[in-house]
């Protein structure tokens, strides 16, 4: 740390700190732009997707000729029960990655991904494809929709893929799940947003949380966490020399070794979705639908986990940059380093692990390394700007711009606590608050102005 | 220490030798660099890219010569994993061409080539007689 320091000045320092920011605003904010996009353009009858969305309704199904009570009361049952759904699963997923269920993780995963790409991204084509009215072919669009299918799965479960094509997958995923949860009625939304953030925030910091166990599990196993998580590209600096390099590249070969062990946190409800899509669509795609029929209970247990799962994967620079020291450490250190070097050169990674263990513990964390983002806050995220897109656009510049502020505050306090921090909670609670402040008063204020012509 | 330099060569066998040619020869054989693949791994990977590309997936050709681009734009460079990497370019340009000619075809084309068959291929009246949005 010391030697980095000396070796560049201080402005390649702050360069390098905004740079791993802009790393995670800039995906976050396509994330959102795009499900803008989405929402203002596809202004589909949300009754479309009553049966897909059944399982975030399930306590309470709202309707416009409901009173107010009626409303917010059902809106808590909706997000209580989804939030008791989500728990549930979560515990389950630690469970079965207690148990080193690792490959039937990996196996989920792929097929939630394949899943969610096939019908979600083939449901919105086609509602592209209806709204401009583009002369494509049938061959055509089922061909390209295949492909892209298949290749988003093989991203998700051969995880050796190219950085950018995989982080442009995980950034399509969440944009489609996103887009469907922009279909619930509007109270339960709002509900469902707040009850995640405060789930969020309980599973990541109480001690006895899903996520912090997960989070711990994986830690101490040295292994990926079993979830869907963003993971911004290292900033490269120029003056690394090649021998850490070198190491930087070994202790990424291994660590994506065990990134095989993944699952996917954030789709869960689509696979529900993606069941009632197989049967409605069952003329054409009985097998399809059949297989999907039959692991409908098992989707119906995981896919709530698969929402709140990956938000509380928020921030986990405190594992890389534990890691990432170690390999700087390792390189100022003789002893550890021949060690390393003779354990790699055997091919015993577990040998390599180990000695990384022990020194893991007695190491501060504080050298930077890649910031992860669970893939349920993009998603959740673009849930409230999309929700706010409905109303006006107005609302969606404000929530975007606070929900980026509590992402950057989220950050800051990521970088001081130098641990695992829920990444939904401030974004959320800023998001929401800044709509509500929007839609009652400032519109108001801009409404008066452009009466009375102070303002076009 | 010298288990840790004569560690450092090993993964970098290829450099020691180009690096006598031309300095501006690339080291890593993927587009990601140091966080990609190393070359031993690489040619195993682009292989199975290649072959898999031949099950009607030719997205898988276009990744392939996107990851591995460093192999596909120096000529001298990995001789053992670019036969696969221009296979996948040859591959992907002729399927592109195809369904390209094919698409366009259709889209400007129109009524007036196919004639009522047309009406019935195009995606927004099949998707409208399978229901495939709507579902309830």
């Amino acid at each position: 740390m010391a030697e980095t320091q000396t070796q560049r000045p201080c402005s390649s320092v702050l360069d390098s700190l905004g740079e791993e920011i802009v790393r995670i605003i800039a995906p976050v904010s396509i994330c959102m732009f795009l499900v803008v996009i989405l929402v203002s353009t596809l202004n589909t009858d949300s009754s479309l997707f009553d049966a897909s969305m059944s399982m975030v309704t399930i306590a309470y199904n709202e309707t416009t000729s409901d009173s107010t009570w009626d409303k917010f009361l059902g809106a808590l049952l909706n997000s209580l029960a989804f939030v008791i759904l989500v728990t549930f699963a979560t515990f389950v997923l630690v469970l079965l990655f207690y148990f080193r269920c690792t490959r039937f993780l990996k196996l989920y995963m792929a097929f939630s991904t394949f899943i969610v790409l096939l019908f979600l991204g083939g449901e919105v084509s086609i509602f592209l494809i209806q709204k401009f009215s583009t002369p494509i072919d049938c061959i055509t669009f089922f061909l390209v929709l295949c492909n892209f299918a298949v290749v988003g799965v093989l991203t998700v479960f051969i995880s050796k893929m190219a950085i950018l094509v995989t982080q442009g997958y995980l950034v399509v995923v969440g944009i489609l799940v996103a887009y469907s949860f922009t279909m619930l009625p509007e109270w339960t939304t709002w509900a469902l947003l707040v009850a995640m953030a405060l789930y969020d925030l309980a599973a990541v910091l109480l001690p006895i949380g899903p996520l912090r166990l997960l989070v711990e599990l994986a830690i101490s196993r040295d292994e990926e966490i079993p979830a869907l998580v963003y993971e911004a590209r290292p900033v490269n600096h120029g003056s690394l020399d090649p021998m850490e390099v070198t190491q930087r590249r070994l202790w990424r070969e291994r660590r994506v070794q065990n990134l095989n062990a993944n699952s996917v946190l954030a789709h869960g409800p689509d696979n529900v979705e993606s069941h009632a899509d197989s049967g409605a669509s069952a003329g054409y795609n009985r097998d399809g639908a059949d297989l999907v029929r039959e692991n409908a209970s098992l989707n119906s247990i995981l896919n709530a986990d698969s929402s709140g799962g990956s938000n509380g994967y928020g921030n986990l620079v405190s594992v890389e940059e534990g890691r990432v020291r170690v390999q700087e450490t390792g390189s100022d250190l003789s002893a550890p380093l021949i060690d390393r070097g003779m354990n790699v050169q055997l091919g015993r990674g577990e040998d390599a692990a180990s000695i990384e263990n022990l020194m893991l513990e007695g190491i501060g964390l504080g050298s930077s390394g890649s910031i992860k983002l669970g893939l349920g806050d993009f998603i959740f995220y673009s849930v409230l700007v999309g929700r706010a897109a409905m109303y006006d656009y107005m609302t969606v510049y404000a929530c975007y711009l606070a929900i980026i502020a509590g992402l950057g505050i989220t950050l800051m306090l990521l970088a001081f606590y130098q641990k695992a921090l829920p990444a939904l909670p401030v974004s959320v609670a800023m998001g929401v608050l800044f709509y509500f402040l929007t839609r009652l008063l400032l519109e108001v204020f801009v409404v008066q102005c452009s009466l009375n012509l102070l303002l076009f | 220490m010298e288990a840790s330099q004569g560690n450092h060569p090993n993964p970098n066998p290829n450099p020691n030798r180009n690096n006598s040619v031309a300095s501006s020869v690339p080291v890593w054989p993927t587009i990601d660099g140091p966080l990609g693949l190393s070359e031993e791994e690489s040619v195993g990977y682009a292989r199975r890219f290649y072959k898999f590309g031949f099950a009607l997936l030719p997205l898988l050709w276009a990744v392939n010569c996107f990851y591995f681009w460093p192999a596909l734009r120096h000529s001298h460079s990995f001789p053992r994993i670019r036969p696969y990497v221009v296979g996948s370019a040859i591959g992907f340009a002729v399927f592109a061409t195809l369904l390209s000619s094919w698409a366009l075809t259709f889209a400007i084309g129109g009524e007036r080539l196919f004639g009522p068959v047309w009406d019935q291929l195009v995606m927004y009246n099949l998707a409208d007689r399978l229901g495939l949005t709507g579902w309830s």
